[in-house]
């Protein structure tokens, strides 16, 4: 199996669109850090004039916790779109390319085949959130620093700077988990075609189909939240709450499994009884 | 027997591609599978090698079922299916590695088999610029790659030149000599005359004739001898007169009948009898025209 996987991270690299996520994260994110280091000292004393009476701020609350936690926040809508990019090749590109006629006529079963490009699917999806990680953490610190990470949720939670570390740390984890649902539903509709764009414009459409329903109060749309899968998808701020809901946690985690397993089965079935006639 | 389908059938939406089709390849035989366009040739190689399922019937490949246990079945297969195609953006060499490690057999084999197809030198250029003729070869070479003991080649020669049609038609016959079955399905009749020792040959999804070539050719009643006689007119009317001649055309200054190869020489002697000079008399007896014959009569019996 690891050879079938090495095999695939080979063909993810050789695509051009696997680099675009990487290259727009590349981009974007020190544009953004560098407006937050222009623009950040206002927010600082913004904040200061707030609740500088109440609290005592060691250093600059706009350090790069804050500004990764801001910029969590904004571009979690977006993630799904780079995650899709790669995931609606990963079968899909094949049936373009004509190269199941060599790969699916060799003495290695579809089965393998495909969790083999699953797989890959999810270590492409988790190296792109570590590089968001990287990008916005990392260089975040060199450039606007560290320092205790304040988070505004039904009121102030001030969290010191290892204890910061370690949410981050687990935020990453969780938003990771929650990128490999998107992947497995752009890789279950990459199982059905020959054409790897549909699978990414029917992946971010249910993606967007999910936030309407969640953005719309409407007591229909509200009964049937806890049945869609975006609902659990911002299970990465739970990682910022205090004390942590890890009953909550467990239970996003558990729904967002259940769907990966839906998604899953559907492609085996699909894969498996799929005719190649190109 | 080294491949056996049985009762293959496949259907796609009201049409049926492939009726009921069961055909043997002997052992170390090379076996031409030929019919015409949307006779099920193709449907029924892409059952061979499973990458289409069959609504009934299946293919056993050394007794192992193909539909039930893909990965012993196919173990001593390489195939080359309809157009070589690769990952265009890697190199010859990596492709054939990417493809020796799903066979989990090492990448011993992969110069062995490149300098085989007279692709060593550009072993490491990106298969996307590569010609036609050199994609062709890497095909052969990748199905080449796990050392098969059956070789399924659908239209190798396809798009190739006379060059190139030479050097697989006897790279063919080399694997042959080594003891690899050849299953070559192909339009070049002429092609596969010249290398095949078996051959079947479907129409419309059914099975009209199978057996060795040698037999097929000298056994059927169908074949047309060509008959360059004169006079022509007089040659003609004597040839209809027998009932045990089937069909007698004048075409371009020649007589061509219908007539089993052993009453040929009765032939001649009835020109002769009846003074007709015979100035030649060649067996059209070729894999073309069997073909022709027997596609033709299926599609008259269906």
């Amino acid at each position: 199996m690891l050879r079938l996987i090495h095999n695939e991270l080979l063909k993810i690299i050789g695509r051009w669109r696997s680099y675009i996520g990487f290259i727009g994260i590349a981009i974007l994110m020190p544009l953004i850090l560098w407006g937050f280091s222009y623009g950040g000292g206002e927010i600082h004393d913004e904040y200061i004039k707030q609740f500088g009476d109440s609290f005592i701020v060691v250093g600059s609350i706009f350090n790069a916790f804050l500004a990764t936690y801001i910029m969590m926040n904004a571009f979690w809508i977006h993630i799904p779109f780079l995650v899709a990019l790669a995931a609606g090749d990963a079968v899909a590109a094949e049936g373009a390319a004509g190269t199941f006629r060599i790969i699916l006529t060799r003495s290695t079963s579809r089965l393998k085949i495909l969790f083999a490009k699953l797989f890959a699917t999810w270590i492409y999806t988790a190296f792109l959130i570590l590089f968001l990680a990287f990008m916005s953490l990392g260089i975040g610190t060199l450039w606007l620093g560290s320092g205790d990470l304040v988070v505004f949720d039904k009121g102030i939670l001030i969290l010191d700077q290892s204890e910061a570390w370690i949410r981050m740390a687990l935020s990453f984890g969780l938003a990771i988990l929650v990128m490999c649902v998107v992947a497995t539903l752009c890789f279950m509709f990459s199982s059905m075609v020959n054409n790897g764009i549909g699978p990414i414009v029917g992946s971010i459409f249910l993606v967007a189909v999910g936030y309407l329903i969640m953005a719309i109060p409407i007591e229909m749309f509200e009964k049937m939240e806890p049945y869609i899968f975006v609902t659990y998808f911002d299970v990465w701020q739970q990682a910022f709450k205090d004390p942590i809901p890890w009953d909550r946690i467990g239970k996003s985690l558990v729904i967002l499994s259940l769907y990966t397993a839906g998604f899953v089965g559907v492609s085996v079935v699909v894969f498996l009884r799929r005719d190649i006639k190109s | 027997m080294i491949l056996k389908t049985k009762n293959l059938t496949k259907s796609f939406g009201s049409r049926k591609a492939v009726n009921n089709l069961s055909f043997e390849i002997p052992e170390e035989s090379i076996f031409g599978f030929l019919g015409p366009n949307g006779s099920g040739k193709s449907t029924t190689i892409r059952m061979m090698t499973d990458l289409i399922r069959p609504d009934v019937g299946e293919v056993f490949i050394q007794g192992k079922s193909v539909q039930r246990n893909h990965q012993k079945a196919l173990v001593n297969v390489g195939s080359f299916i309809e157009r070589a195609d690769f990952y265009k953006h890697l190199s010859a060499k990596t492709n054939l590695e990417l493809l020796a490690r799903m066979d989990g057999k090492g990448f011993d084999n992969i110069p062995v088999v490149l300098e085989r197809v007279g692709l060593s030198d550009r072993a490491n250029d990106k298969v996307k610029h590569y010609s036609h003729g050199m994609r062709q070869r890497l095909g052969i070479a990748q199905a080449l790659l796990a050392k098969p003991k059956l070789l399924i080649l659908d239209e190798p020669t396809n798009g190739l030149d006379p060059q190139g049609m030479k050097k697989i038609r006897n790279l063919v016959r080399e694997l042959n000599n080594e003891g690899i079955t050849i299953f070559i399905s192909s339009h070049l009749l002429d092609e596969v005359q010249k290398i095949c020792s078996h051959v079947a040959i479907i129409h419309l999804g059914q099975l009209i004739i199978s057996g060795k070539m040698d037999e097929l050719l000298s056994e059927s009643e169908l074949f047309t001898t060509e008959l360059r006689v004169n006079p022509l007119e007089k040659a003609k009317s004597i040839l209809e007169s027998q009932d045990w001649i089937h069909k007698c055309d004048e075409r371009h200054g020649s007589l061509f009948v219908n007539v089993s190869p052993d009453k040929i020489p009765e032939i001649t002697i009835l020109l002769i009898q009846n003074e007709c000079m015979v100035e030649a008399i060649i067996p059209k007896t070729s894999l073309e025209d069997l073909y022709l014959s027997k596609t033709e009569l299926g599609k008259s019996q269906n």
